[in-house]
């Protein structure tokens, strides 16, 4: 107790903590600089956006056909808001069963090493670039030439190309999903008799739902913004597809008629660009609300 | 009982059939890739991967001018990004205060939810005016001598733009992966570093971050993967012409806009179209090796967890 009276066994100790503190505070100023400058895009393509597309930004613009000339001039983007709609309903036709089925199997069935051989199989199909997969989904589906289905540039083909991307995400989160409930559930419903088809429908199914369903919104997430795959299986149309294969089959869509007005030299269309991309926005954020709320609620009410 | 066994085996059945299609169709997208590009690889052989030259009338190509703005691309794009995004994850993980960690997090997702094309579209009307308007004179006037800045046309569009883009997009990956590695740092390790009398920055530089590197590396291996297969920006961005870029203001070309571009029109000719394909190939094979070494690495420090920032829109 008598140290206190003392002189400080380090003189210096007093600038040595000034100095210490003073590298924190730069320390913080850096960290605060990047991630100021890191998030500045999100609020300014958002704000650019707003502040060029807002003249058209009305219910008109999503419920009427592009018209006039160059094509989109006049009009709205109804085509592209349908396409988009005919693509997520045919990617999610292929990719939900397989994603939540393969998901179930690894978590239920899968020996260790069939599963280690799957899980490295997903992870790297999630990271195959999707301009990889639009040749692939073009030499499948689309081209008329050699094997394939010769489903011509159309919405089928492009649906299902897309479905290839959503797959495995899919797949990730279903997965986790079940892995995360707790063992007990299972192995209660499993000591009572049941087979593994009941526990998963009486059980998992039912405690792995909202991950199932992030699962799912995430994929749409991410393929309503792909582009790049579509150039070789869909590319776009001004005007309803009248079928799903085959001419006319071909849909319109959000980001590639983003692409399309941007690469043309009328302003008008540049204008109409910015505002189709707070539409796409809007979406994907109302998509990524849905899911963080979705997980908000599972983590309430069911585990 | 026979039936309850026979819905599970029923059950096991069509979960295995679900199973088998996933591997056969990543089996049939490797196969496809490899038979469609045989006959360039076949004709040109391994020296298709330094000609320069890319004449599809001639028949001849050589893939060099588009690996040089590939790997130029995806290099400026990681040297801008890494130290943003390690700031960011530092930011988020150590010094944000707590009630504000969330929002800030979710800003950081919403920018990996932000589509490509979104991001080229801002890039064509911000990024390309404010280059060609502010910093490419700037350049012009002072660094003009310097070899690998010298401004040869003033035009905003190159690999200069491109990059940015591409940073701005891997951003989010790299920041959330070193976050994640950043808080799977034993908290008793940590503490007893503060009871020692550490700052936060002590604790960061010789607690959490060597315990965080590999972590680190892995996220920025995967950034790396995501930006050599990014599409529609870089097409809307880099100029688009076939040259090897000699320096940060050139235009250029990447694999993959090369290919958005040209491939519709390089199917008419097999050999013209195979050689794309060999592009393609080139691409996949390098994203597969890149995935196995990320996500091996990322399996050990963080346990595989995904984090929401990996599956953006490309």
């Amino acid at each position: 107790m008598e140290q206190h009276s003392q002189a400080p066994i380090f003189p210096s100790n007093k600038g040595y903590l000034k100095r210490k503190k003073f590298y924190n505070n730069v320390a913080v100023f850096f960290a605060v600089t990047a991630f100021i400058i890191g998030s500045f895009p999100v609020f300014h393509i958002i704000y650019k956006a707003v502040s060029i597309g807002y003249k058209y930004l009305n219910w008109r613009f999503v419920s009427t056909l592009p018209t006039g000339f160059p094509i989109g001039a006049e009009g709205g983007i109804l085509n592209a808001v349908v396409g988009d709609v005919y693509l997520i309903i045919i990617a999610s036709i292929l990719a939900v069963p397989i994603g939540v089925g393969t998901g179930l199997y690894l978590s239920l069935f899968g020996k260790k090493r069939t599963n280690s051989f799957l899980r490295l199989l997903n992870e790297l199909m999630i990271g195959i670039p999707s301009i990889v997969w639009g040749i692939v989904g073009f030499y499948v589906f689309s081209t008329n030439a050699g094997p394939g289905f010769h489903f011509g540039f159309s919405a089928l083909a492009g649906g299902l190309t897309l479905g290839f991307i959503m797959t495995p995400i899919i797949t990730l989160l279903t997965e986790q999903a079940v892995n995360q409930i707790p063992a007990s559930y299972i192995e209660g419903a499993l000591a009572l008799g049941a087979t593994k088809w009941q526990a998963t429908r009486a059980v998992i199914l039912k405690a792995a739902l909202g991950g199932i369903f992030i699962g799912i919104l995430l994929g749409v997430m991410n393929i309503i913004g792909q582009t790049a795959p579509l150039l070789f299986t869909n590319y776009y149309n001004t005007g309803m597809p009248t079928g799903v294969t085959g001419p006319g089959g071909a849909v319109g869509d959000l980001a590639m008629l983003i692409f399309i007005y941007i690469h043309e030299p009328s302003k008008i269309l540049h204008y109409k660009a910015e505002a189709a991309s707070v539409v796409l926005l809007l979406f994907i954020f109302a998509l990524d609300l849905g899911l963080r709320l979705i997980n908000y609620l599972a983590k309430k009410f069911i585990l | 009982m026979f039936t309850l066994k026979y819905k599970d085996d029923l059950f096991k059945f069509i979960l295995s059939v679900f199973v088998l299609s996933v591997v056969l169709v990543f089996l049939i997208s490797i196969i496809i890739i490899l038979y469609y590009s045989y006959p360039s690889i076949a004709r040109y052989g391994i020296s298709f991967l330094w000609t320069k030259e890319w004449n599809p009338p001639k028949e001849i190509f050589g893939a060099l001018t588009f690996i040089a703005g590939t790997f130029l691309v995806t290099f400026l794009s990681l040297l801008f990004a890494i130290p943003f995004s390690f700031g960011i994850g530092i930011f988020l993980q150590e010094y944000c205060p707590f009630f504000l960690r969330g929002v800030f997090t979710v800003i950081v997702e919403m920018l990996a939810g932000i589509p490509s094309v979104v991001f080229g579209v801002w890039g064509v009307l911000t990024i390309v005016p404010w280059l060609r308007e502010s910093v490419e004179p700037f350049f012009n006037a002072h660094f003009s001598g310097v070899p690998f800045l010298k401004v040869e046309e003033n035009i905003g569009y190159g690999i200069l733009a491109a990059s940015i883009i591409v940073a701005f997009m891997i951003l989010p990956i790299i920041s959330s992966i070193t976050k994640d590695s950043l808080a799977s740092v034993p908290k008793l390790a940590k503490d007893g570093a503060l009871a020692m009398g550490a700052t936060k920055l002590d604790v960061i530089k010789d607690v959490s971050l060597p315990y965080a590197l590999n972590g680190i590396y892995g996220g920025i291996i995967l950034g790396f993967g995501r930006a050599i297969g990014e599409t529609i920006a870089v097409v809307l961005l880099i100029g688009n012409q076939a040259v090897v870029p000699k320096s940060l203001f050139s235009v250029g070309y990447t694999i993959s806009s090369l290919l958005a571009n040209t491939f519709t029109f390089a199917v008419i000719s097999p050999i013209y179209a195979s050689a794309e394909v060999e592009l393609a190939l080139l691409l996949l094979l390098t994203s597969l090796i890149i995935n196995i070494v990320g996500r091996n690495i990322l399996n050990r420090v963080i346990g595989g967890r995904f984090s929401r920032s990996q599956f953006g829109g490309g």
